[in-house]
């Protein structure tokens, strides 16, 4: 029972793949040419294929280079038990699981290479994922993905017209997928429908939103603004109709409130409400407080 | 345990599809727009959506797919799907603009229901509804910048038609999305049942300074719960209930999930004393 259970929930995280007839394999992948626009910032080409994936060129543990898909929709880095094998990725005692050879628990890469970036410790997850390896039977060999654990440390800007990625670290920690994934599963569970999220805004505003269940126009109604409060004082009036808050569509009430939970109290933003038949933007800065 | 870790991992991996196509969109006007994002708990980049007006859908910003898929309720919804369109056709969209103010011209998707999405929208795991993901095609159009430490993403459009989508050989696809029924009866079992209602959290209706590990009232604002309340000027809030208040974040952690209509007894140092007011949050922010 447990295999038939891991089997089919590995199923569940693999892309799908379509294609109607085959195409020639993609020229031979162009080598990573890196240059350093300033200490920071750094330049990855990658080569499109021809699915339309970024692909480029990474070591594992000193290993390769290896192409691999870059793909912002991954949580998660995946690496095919080829290169996982050669790298030394696997343990002597790993059994991967009878389908995709994918192995349960995820990697840690000593030393992981793109461009002139060498990253520690990042995590990866080894899989013959079949969609990649259907791409990689279309265009050329693809030995994985790589995603969020890798771009979320960096600003990143893409440009497919120069077919480069520019790289500069932000900061950002970014989270463990599996366990955001565990305490969820753990937190759910029994049959029971959980509450739903209160959603808190970071400052105070003063003003209250509404809207009736058959209102289906853009917006909220706005019901009340409290008298000196922050958005009294950015000019907000009571039967305004609110249509954003700082670039986010206010069109309910909890999307008014997810709105406002984005913003910082102290930073002026623009709120776009309809006010006889016009479009306004006011300017509210929401204040400590709630 | 096993099992639990690997319906997680089957959860959240893998947004690729991949489809044989042409396109020939020109590139829209040359503007930098900013894209407000959310990060889902499954660490998806999810923008919003208006199809064809309606909406807002949630889309997952995804180069791992080569153009924009839609759950085929969302099709619906949109009065987007064709009769017996059974996503091996494309649908051209009206309208299909990303929150934010950025206006997809000569938008187009194809309508399917991905195991992927179904799986992961029925567990509840990204804590947020997945109607679709936004791929190559319409990705290709604009220089992205991506920050995490930032709530918004910049696009800014290319003067460049992306080279079109090529039929390429590839398959895979049906076997997996076959797993349907297995993945489902398998959340059956676990019992898990996601909620994706919100709520607002009630308004007190102050403003405060923090310093030196006190929280002083500031403002009361007029008519609002605090002042009806009897909340005042230069209080000290202490505690909510049993939450101790030191600093903003302590008093915004003790209302978290404090919702309209709920009360909550503040604990407050007014002068030289102590005193206790109940306030009863009201609806607003």
């Amino acid at each position: 029972m447990n295999t038939a259970l891991k089997l089919l929930l590995l199923a569940a995280l693999l892309g799908f793949a379509r294609g109607t007839a085959a195409a020639p394999p993609d020229e031979d992948a162009p080598k990573p040419d890196l240059k350093k626009d300033d200490d920071k910032a750094v330049v990855v080409p990658f080569e499109l294929l021809d699915s339309r994936h970024m692909a480029m060129q990474v070591k594992v543990n000193g290993k390769g280079p290896y192409r691999v898909i870059f793909d912002t929709g991954a949580p998660m880095n995946i690496v095919n038990n080829k290169v996982a094998k050669a790298a030394g990725l696997l343990a002597k005692d790993d059994k991967p699981a009878p389908l995709f050879g994918a192995s349960m628990n995820a990697k840690t890469i000593k030393t992981f290479e793109v461009g002139g970036l060498k990253l520690e410790g990042m995590q990866a997850m080894v899989m013959d994922h079949p969609t990649v390896e259907a791409i990689g039977k279309a265009v050329g060999p693809v030995e994985g993905l790589i995603g969020f654990p890798f771009f979320a440390r960096y600003k990143m800007t893409i440009d497919y017209q120069k077919k480069e990625m520019t790289l500069v670290p932000n900061g950002f920690v970014p989270g463990d997928t599996m366990q955001n994934m565990m305490s969820k599963i753990m937190g759910a569970g029994g049959g029971k429908k959980p509450d739903p999220a209160v959603i808190a805004p970071a400052g105070v505003w003063g003003f209250a939103v509404d809207k009736d269940a058959n209102d289906e126009g853009d917006g909220v109604k706005v019901t009340a603004v409290t008298e000196r409060g922050p958005a009294a004082a950015g000019g907000l009036k009571v039967g305004d109709r609110l249509l954003t808050l700082d670039g986010r569509w206010t069109d309910s009430v909890g999307d008014t409130f997810i709105a406002a939970r984005q913003v910082k109290p102290g930073t002026p933003v623009v709120l776009v409400v309809k006010r006889a038949g016009k479009e306004v933007k006011l300017t509210v800065t929401p204040a400590n407080g709630l | 345990m096993r099992r639990r870790t690997a319906l997680a991992l089957a959860a959240c991996l893998g947004l690729m599809p991949l489809a044989p196509a042409r396109a020939d969109d020109p590139p829209a006007k040359p503007e930098r727009v900013l894209i407000p994002y959310r990060l889902t708990d499954a660490n998806h980049l999810m923008v919003r959506v208006k199809v064809n007006g309606k909406g807002p859908f949630h889309f997952i910003v995804d180069t791992g797919a080569p153009a924009v898929f839609i759950s085929k309720d969302v099709a619906k919804k949109a009065g987007a799907a064709k009769d017996g369109a059974d996503g091996k056709e494309w649908i051209k969209f009206d309208s299909f603009e990303l929150e934010g103010g950025l206006k997809v011209e000569k938008a187009r998707g194809r309508a399917e229901d991905l195991v992927q999405f179904e799986g992961m929208n029925k567990m509840g795991l990204a804590g947020v509804e997945i109607h679709g993901v936004i791929g190559y095609e319409v990705l290709a159009k604009y220089r992205i910048e991506y920050d995490l430490t930032r709530d918004k993403l910049a696009f800014e459009p290319l003067k460049f038609n992306p080279p079109a989508l090529i039929p390429i050989g590839g398959k895979g696809g049906d076997d997996i999305q076959s797993m349907k029924p297995m993945v489902n009866m398998m959340i059956a079992l676990l019992g898990l049942k996601p909620n994706y209602d919100v709520v607002p959290r009630g308004f007190t209706g102050i403003e405060y300074d923090e310093k030196g590990g006190k929280v002083t009232i500031k403002a009361v604002l007029p008519g609002s719960p605090a002042a009806k309340a009897g909340l005042k000027v230069g209080d000290v809030i202490t505690s909510i209930k049993a939450d101790d208040v030191k600093t903003g974040k302590d008093l915004h952690k003790a209302l978290a999930k404090a919702g309209v209509g709920t009360s909550w007894r503040f604990y407050l140092t007014r002068g030289n004393q102590d005193v206790e007011v109940v306030v009863e949050l009201g609806k607003g922010l």
